[in-house]
């Protein structure tokens, strides 16, 4: 009898950092089980202890390169919480934009970097001509748009916190320095050209989408709940509200879930083959507890989104299916609706006539010992949870991060896909692609803040049960 | 005649002790440097939104911190596009110049400066090599800039 073996995918491209995916085949060649691991480890919450509390916002955004912003976000909420202070009206809507901002650019770089060459190219193109450059030859006009999409978000983030990456802006109890009218006004001056931008890109993925129905029905369809926070009147937003949690069939399941007590219905487990904790939904256990956070998460829970275009094309998301939207596929369409959202709920807030209000910051001793923040990030929910000392000094930290939200849906994907594409006896760039595209729809961020040396290429062994290699693919 | 615009992108990671060379440089030369045409930027890594500065300018500039040669040793090249590198989250120089090229069909010249580095672990400093190599890096930079922004 022929034995098992496994396929190793290592690293996995086009993501946010370092992670490989294995692929187990039984006796006859067929996948049986699939596994995405995360192979970076960071330690934030073990290297902040002892720190004062007041650092957390400006530590916690190295986290990350791409959603520093939310970091810093979550992280100052946490700090907010443990002043015990209610900050400023306008400190919360700037806070607001500076994440707005952030999801532009953030779900730019997914859609227009890392996914666009699979949408436009098509999941059996050339592994050297799948980049921007591919994208340009094809269509130029894409390309462009998308350095100037992520270009928008980045300048509005450099026009408020001072820098693009990494700034220090949000602090506890509101934001270092107020909007000034000259900023305010070259932020407003540049939301046309990013609206039409993102008015043709929903025009170009409904009929660039069509051809991919097949990608469409295997890429993560299956039933799961979804999870995201929202207004008091159910819409989406990405500060501030109570968690909701919709089933497959797209009724709510809980509604007004304090995000600030998380840990009571959230479990968290750790896998020994990976360093991305999966969490679960506490009541139906690990891992029957499986739901989704991010875009498609948000959409999902959503009843409105509160602007004009935004709302019309949440309205036509939900007509995808009569049930929640399930395929995980959904998730690029779902990226470009909030864009547009981004972008005219920023247009509401700039024109708020308290925008420009010098109170931007309440200051205040420490007045708890524990607090908790909570934010949608781009790509999902996003927890920070410190407790301190009677001197302010971090002695414990939680971090729940969107990623490890989804790490249990996306290893569903992952054999779902593998299942439908990958034969053990046959290895193919394009089946291997699939494998990795299912989990560029998660746009999962495993952190890439640090100056990586060496270039990530795809590496995949075919091995049988005793680790002998039998197969070998490098691209 | 309008004076040429000058774009230096100095870039690299501050918090590993050498690969800082272009945090440092970019601190030194807009004490030197006063110029409205010419125009510093940071980064950690050369990412494709620099393409869309890089087209416009006339003139640019990289620095970095290098691992080829010597501790401390200065070089100073041409970049010619190239689309060799095509990770979507850092581009090299010439992958920079390439994509301005295709996307907007105009590429300046320019050149890359750097200084070998000897330590890229954890750290804010600059080896004692790499520190002495600065200067000379700077003196060639301000006086390149200060020629051509004429």
């Amino acid at each position: 009898m022929e034995q098992g073996r496994t396929i190793v995918i290592d690293p996995v491209t086009r993501i946010e950092g370092h992670a490989k995916i294995t692929l187990h085949l039984n006796e006859h060649g067929r996948v049986e089980d699939a596994r995405f691991h995360v192979t970076q480890f960071r330690g934030f919450e073990k290297l902040c202890e002892g720190r004062p509390f007041t650092e957390m916002p400006s530590l916690m955004a190295r986290i990350c390169g791409i959603c520093p912003v939310s970091h810093l976000i979550a992280s100052a909420k946490a700090c907010d919480a443990l002043l015990a202070v209610r900050i400023p009206p306008t400190a919360d809507k700037l806070r607001r934009i500076f994440g707005l901002a952030q999801v532009v650019q953030s779900h730019a770089l997914s859609l227009f970097y890392l996914a666009s060459p699979d949408l436009l190219l098509g999941m059996d193109a050339d592994p050297a001509k799948a980049n921007l450059f591919g994208v340009f030859e094809k269509n130029p006009q894409l390309a462009r748009d998308g350095i100037r999409l992520r270009q928008f978000g980045q300048q509005i983030i450099e026009l408020l916190g001072g820098k693009r990456i990494h700034p220090a802006w949000v602090v506890p109890g509101g934001v270092s320095e107020p909007l000034t009218e000259a900023r305010r006004d070259a932020i407003l001056a540049t939301l046309p050209e990013a609206l039409q931008i993102a008015e043709r890109t929903m025009e170009w993925y409904k009929t660039t989408t069509e051809s991919l129905r097949g990608e469409i029905a295997s890429f993560g369809n299956f039933p799961t709940l979804f999870m995201a926070i929202v207004k008091e009147n159910n819409g989406l937003t990405f500060y501030d509200g109570k968690l909701r949690i919709v089933d497959p069939s797209g009724n709510v399941a809980v509604s007004a879930l304090d995000p600030s007590r998380y840990w009571e219905y959230i479990g968290e487990k750790v896998e020994p083959w990976s360093y991305l904790k999966s969490t679960y939904y506490k009541p139906k256990g690990y891992p029957d507890g499986v739901y989704r956070v991010g875009p498609l998460a948000r959409l999902n829970a959503a009843d409105r989104c509160g602007t004009p275009r935004a709302d019309q094309e949440l309205a036509e998301f939900h007509e995808i299916q009569r049930t929640a939207v399930l395929s995980s596929f959904h998730y690029h369409h779902a990226r470009l609706v909030e864009i547009l959202y981004c972008i005219e709920r920023m247009e509401q807030l700039l024109n708020d006539p308290e925008i420009l209000s010098k109170h931007v910051r309440a200051f205040a001793r420490p007045n708890a010992l524990e607090g908790v923040g909570a934010c949608e990030a781009p790509r999902g929910t996003l927890f920070h949870h410190y407790k301190i000392d009677e001197q302010g000094l971090i002695r414990w930290a939680n971090l729940v991060i969107a990623t490890g939200h989804n790490a249990v849906a996306m290893n569903k994907s992952i054999l779902q896909v593998a299942k439908h594409y990958v034969h053990g006896d046959k290895l193919t760039p394009g089946m291997l692609n699939r494998v990795e595209a299912v989990i560029r729809t998660y746009d999962p961020c495993l952190s890439c803040s640090t100056h990586a040396a060496g270039l990530m290429l795809l590496h995949v062994q075919l091995m049988n049960a005793a680790g002998d290699v039998v197969d070998e693919v490098r691209r | 005649m309008g004076m040429s615009k000058i774009l230096i992108i100095c870039y690299g990671n501050p918090l590993r002790s050498d690969d800082g060379l272009g945090w440092r440089a970019a601190e030194e030369l807009a004490h030197s440097l006063h110029s409205p045409s010419i125009e510093i930027v940071t980064c950690f890594q050369l990412t494709p939104e620099l393409a869309d500065s890089v087209h416009s300018t006339d003139l640019v500039f990289f620095i970095d911190a290098s691992r080829d040669g010597e501790p401390g040793e200065l070089s100073f090249s041409s970049v010619i596009p190239t689309t060799a590198t095509t990770f979507p989250h850092y581009l090299s120089p010439p992958a920079v110049l390439a994509l301005a090229q295709q996307l907007y069909g105009n590429v300046p010249p320019a050149f890359l400066a750097s200084v070998c580095g000897e330590c890229f672990e954890l750290g804010e400093k600059l080896s004692p090599k790499v520190a002495a190599g600065l200067p000379r890096l700077i003196t060639l930079i301000t006086y390149a800039a200060q020629r051509l922004a004429r």
